[in-house]
């Protein structure tokens, strides 16, 4: 190891069961000036618990708005091999699904190019290369597109759409969630790389109600997939629960959220005209029960965190929608969603402030789709309605 | 304007059919049920066989020595073939069962751990603090390995009565999604920029420094002459994006800044409706290299909720069956009025009935 | 009559180097400012072809801050050489 890495208080951080970040960095320090750079400085932050970044704004590779954080130290002189520590975003593959050759091709890459760090994966999702210089931004950019890998997003522009496992591996899949995901991101690649949006625009695909990409949550849109018809149910699979001792009646029938599931001596029935589809019962018996046959999604508008307005889940905006490809509904739905956002947004307001400053109501006006029960939680309780229509005196008509 | 050799854009990235292990594509939609045959081991059946997986921690900021170990390894068990979670996590595709005791194994030998499934603590999703970030007002991947360092048995068992999912941000842009999480640890500054007045003015465009806020907090101002700027503190929420283009300004503060806990927030559908996280702990200090006023308040509450939560209850909707008095009763974490809400809407959050509990 | 995206590069340029410094341009202003002069003469995709042809040319750059601003290029603050 350099001699003149001293880092005392990051190398607790060394103990422990859970894998060392410290540990791995410091396997890099001997070879790459940037990893040793970025240790020491960080033991600095860790002595006056303070960050020492600079955000640089105006770094990228030519022609593209996003993919790029720019970042650099804010004590060069003292780590200069952290002067320049850009990140790139790379596109994440459908599910995060690699060959072992295909990461390693990136791996030599980064290896070449930048500090040999990354994070697998970023938060939008992207897989992040952490920390290279100004300079070698274009060339690393090169070396990817050669081996068929593209920048994701960052900045007002969409981010790489991001999907669960889906059919990969999941048998709740209602869609084709890898497909869609897929689909979305190579047909909206100039949105995703010039930025043109009042703000970010993130995609997420969740293949069931389960949401393991959080997509309620964490996404400006959600397309969660669910269905219509009954649970599909496999009575002798039941039994067998019932038979291997499962308490049926107090983990299942009670946890339903809508006490629509009865157990009579080792038969379920479920009232499905009732059902939720919240997934529970299916989450504990997997083997007995599992999503009806007419499946698709339902889409959600509006998910963001607390900048500026305050943090907002997702809402209905579609509750049924058929997935197919080639997705042409989709396009359809997302291509009217940014026309009205585009026209009447403003600067930095996400999809969701946007929906709650103009009202669902107009929302639904502009993208051309009628309200519906599903939508809400309750009709209004405040008795403030502005009619739209009503009668005029002499046959004026309606307004 | 490119007048060399092609340069390539917007071909986005590759098709993930390249990616699948040949038993993925031959169940592909087609997978009938799973099983759990231990901690971080996963079966799913389906048509043209069983797929066994190994679910891994990964520490998420990693070097390519770390992933080159992965990858041996998934060439050597996996035919070259694995895949991430969505918190993080390394997960091997087997098709061999007699694989998955050898890969563990090795696994082991590389300090890692193996578990993340069911009723357990999964990775912690997490953003970048000090290592990256310009806004942070705490360290992150520091953080998670304090936390994890603690909590690491409960990655490798399913011994909880429900999943139980932390995230941790460094600041309160939140770009780690912990508005939903069982137990978010947010790192928090509690004073506003500090206005370097003698390098202000050659630095930084002043325009652009006041636009910057999206409170408006910030306005032009004269000190001796020279044009700069000034912080109504009222309106500040501390986000930062002055300091983004106005390096004069610095946020961060050594002597307040720190992390606040939040508990009981939840994304998926199953029984109850996602939730955000409710306030729990205010603010506890920046205490690196381990944070054990943190470590130690997180603890508390996986601890306290595992003795008392029904199966299958997760921490919100264990809290929401007992109510929030017993919860800070419970957890004896004091309740001050900071966790009273003043934000638009806050009269929702008050209690409007007589439904308490005494 | 549509109006050439060269025109539209050209009168999008002059826009951006009057509010150098005082006003941060996304690509929206620049399309809704066109659309104010020209009308149904302008169109979202050429006026997005004229914001392309200003950034491959290099006369233009994406800024990240306030939401990726389309600005002249100049150094900033921040930058370490
Ligand atoms: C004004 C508010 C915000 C600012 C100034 C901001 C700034 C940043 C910066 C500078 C980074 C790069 C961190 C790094 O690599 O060093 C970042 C990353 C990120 N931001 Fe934000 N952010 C803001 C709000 C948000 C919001 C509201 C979200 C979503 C809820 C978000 C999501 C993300 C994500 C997912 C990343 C990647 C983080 C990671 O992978 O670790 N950001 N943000
Ligand atoms: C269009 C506006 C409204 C009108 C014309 C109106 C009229 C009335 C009338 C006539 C009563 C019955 C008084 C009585 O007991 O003789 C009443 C009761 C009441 N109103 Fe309103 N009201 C209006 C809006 C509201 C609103 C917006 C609220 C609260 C959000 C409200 C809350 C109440 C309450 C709490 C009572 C007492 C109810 C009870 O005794 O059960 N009112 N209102
Ligand atoms: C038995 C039912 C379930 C099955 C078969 C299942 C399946 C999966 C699969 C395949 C993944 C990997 C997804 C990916 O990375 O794309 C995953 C991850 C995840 N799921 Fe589920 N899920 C189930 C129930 C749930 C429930 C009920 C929740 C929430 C309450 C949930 C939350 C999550 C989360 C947070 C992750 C990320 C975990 C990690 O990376 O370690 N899942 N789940
Ligand atoms: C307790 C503090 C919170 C933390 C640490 C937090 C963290 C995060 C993180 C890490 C993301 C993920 C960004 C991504 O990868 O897409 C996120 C997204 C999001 N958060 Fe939170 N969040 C917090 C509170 C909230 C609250 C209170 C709300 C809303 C009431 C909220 C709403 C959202 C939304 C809507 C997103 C979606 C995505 C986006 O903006 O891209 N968050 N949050
Ligand atoms: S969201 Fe549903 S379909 Fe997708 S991985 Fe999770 S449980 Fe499976
Ligand atoms: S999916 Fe949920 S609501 Fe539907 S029957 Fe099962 S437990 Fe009840
Ligand atoms: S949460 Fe804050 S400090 Fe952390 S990466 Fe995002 S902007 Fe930076
Ligand atoms: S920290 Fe944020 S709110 Fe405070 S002055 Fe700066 S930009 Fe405004």
């Amino acid at each position: 190891m350099a001699d003149d890495l001293k880092t005392p208080l990051l190398d607790e951080l060394e103990k422990g069961p859970w894998p060392s970040f410290v540990k791995d960095i410091k396997s890099l320090a001997g070879k790459k000036e940037m990893a040793k750079d970025l240790l020491r400085q960080l033991e600095k932050s860790y002595e006056d618990k303070r960050g020492y970044w600079k955000h640089g704004g105006l770094v990228g590779v030519m022609g593209y708005g996003g993919g790029v954080i720019g970042r650099y130290s804010a004590l060069p002189e003292e780590f200069p091999g952290v002067s320049h520590f850009h990140t790139l975003r790379i596109n994440q593959t459908s599910g995060w699904f690699y060959t072992a050759d295909a990461l390693r091709e990136i791996l030599n890459i980064w290896e070449e190019h930048g500090s040999g760090l990354l994070n697998v994966h970023g938060s939008t999702g992207d897989l992040v290369l952490l920390g290279t210089r100004t300079e070698e931004l274009e060339p690393t950019f090169r070396a990817l597109t050669e081996k068929g890998w593209d920048l994701g997003g960052s900045g007002s522009d969409l981010r790489t759409p991001s999907c669960c496992v889906g059919p990969g591996r999941c048998e709740y899949a209602c869609y084709d969630t890898l497909s869609l995901a897929y689909n979305l991101t190579h047909a909206y690649q100039d949105e995703l790389h010039r930025p043109m949006f009042n703000y970010k625009y993130k995609i997420k695909m969740s293949g069931c109600p389960n949401d393991c990409t959080a997509a309620i949550a964490r996404s400006d849109m959600g397309i969660i997939g669910i269905w219509k018809d009954d649970i599909q149910v496999k009575p002798d699979a039941v039994a067998e629960y019932v038979d291997s001792g499962l308490d049926v009646q107090g983990l299942v029938v009670e946890n339903c959220p809508t006490g629509c599931i009865e157990l009579d001596g080792n038969e379920i029935k479920i009232d499905n005209s009732n059902c939720v589809k919240c997934m529970h019962c299916i989450n504990v018996m997997p083997k007995a029960l599992s999503p009806g046959k007419e499946r698709g999604a339902a889409i959600t508008l509006g998910a963001k965190a607390p900048i500026v307005e305050g943090a907002l889940f997702g809402s209905v905006i579609i509750p049924f929608m058929k997935l197919e490809e080639p997705f042409e509904e989709v396009h359809d739905l997302i291509e009217r969603i940014w026309e009205f956002w585009d026209e009447h947004g403003t600067n930095r307001e996400r999809i969701g402030e946007f929906i709650e400053r103009v009202s669902l109501a107009t929302f639904l006006e502009g993208i051309g789709e009628k309200p519906l029960p599903q939508m809400i939680k309750a009709p209004r309780d405040n008795p403030y309605v502005f009619y739209e229509e009503y009668y005029a005196e002499e046959g004026e008509g309606e307004k | 304007m490119a007048t060399e050799v092609e340069r390539k854009t917007d071909i986005g990235p590759p098709h993930y059919e390249k990616f699948l292990h040949p038993l993925v594509k031959e169940n592909y939609g087609k997978w009938e049920y799973h099983e759990t045959l231990a901690p971080g081991v996963l079966m799913h059946h389906g048509p043209a066989g069983d797929l066994y997986t190994v679910r891994v921690s990964s520490p998420r900021l990693v070097s390519i020595n770390f992933l080159n170990n992965i990858l041996d390894l998934a060439d050597k068990y996996a035919d070259g073939y694995l895949r991430f979670t969505s918190r993080n996590n390394v997960e091997f595709l087997l098709a061999n069962k007699d694989n998955i005791e050898p890969l563990k194994k090795e696994i082991s030998e590389l300090g890692l751990l193996v578990g993340g499934t069911n009723n357990a603590i999964s990775n912690i999703v997490h953003t970048q603090g000090w290592v990256h970030c310009h806004s942070a007002a705490t360290d992150a991947s520091g953080l998670v390995k304090s936390v994890m360092d603690e909590l690491a048995e409960y990655f490798t068992s399913q011994k909880l009565p429900a999943k139980l999912r932390i995230a941790v941000a460094c600041c309160l842009n939140m770009c780690g999604a912990v508005h939903a999480s069982d137990i978010a640890i947010l790192g928090v500054h509690r004073t506003p920029p500090k206005i370097d007045n003698a390098t202000l003015p050659n630095l930084c465009e002043i325009p652009t420094t006041v636009a910057s806020c999206p409170n408006n907090a910030i306005r032009p101002t004269s000190i001796e002459g020279k044009t700069t700027v000034k912080v109504d503190e009222d309106k500040c929420m501390y986000c930062g994006n002055c300091y983004t283009v106005c390096p004069a300004m610095p946020l961060a503060d050594p002597l307040n800044d720190g992390v606040s806990i939040w508990v009981g927030g939840k994304i998926c559908n199953a029984r109850s409706e996602p939730m955000f996280t409710k306030l729990a702990i205010p603010y506890l200090p920046n205490n690196p290299p381990r944070w054990p006023e943190v470590t130690g308040a997180v603890k508390n509450i996986v601890e306290i909720y595992a003795a008392n939560a029904k199966p299958y209850e997760r921490v919100g909707e264990w809290i929401n069956r007992i109510g929030w008095p017993k919860f800070f009763d419970l957890t004896g974490i004091e309740f001050t009025k900071y966790h009273l809400d003043d934000f638009r809407h806050a009269g929702t959050t008050y209690r409007r009935s007589l439904h308490n509990r005494y | 009559m549509a109006i050439p995206v060269e025109q539209l590069a050209d009168e999008m340029y002059e826009i951006i180097k009057e509010s150098a410094g005082v006003k941060k341009l996304k690509g929206g202003d620049l399309t809704k400012a066109m659309v104010a002069k020209y009308g149904d003469e302008v169109s979202r995709a050429d006026a997005k072809a004229a914001i392309r042809m200003l950034i491959d040319s290099g006369r233009c750059v994406y800024g990240y801050f306030g939401g990726s601003s389309i600005e002249l290029p100049h150094s900033e603050a921040a930058e370490n050489k």
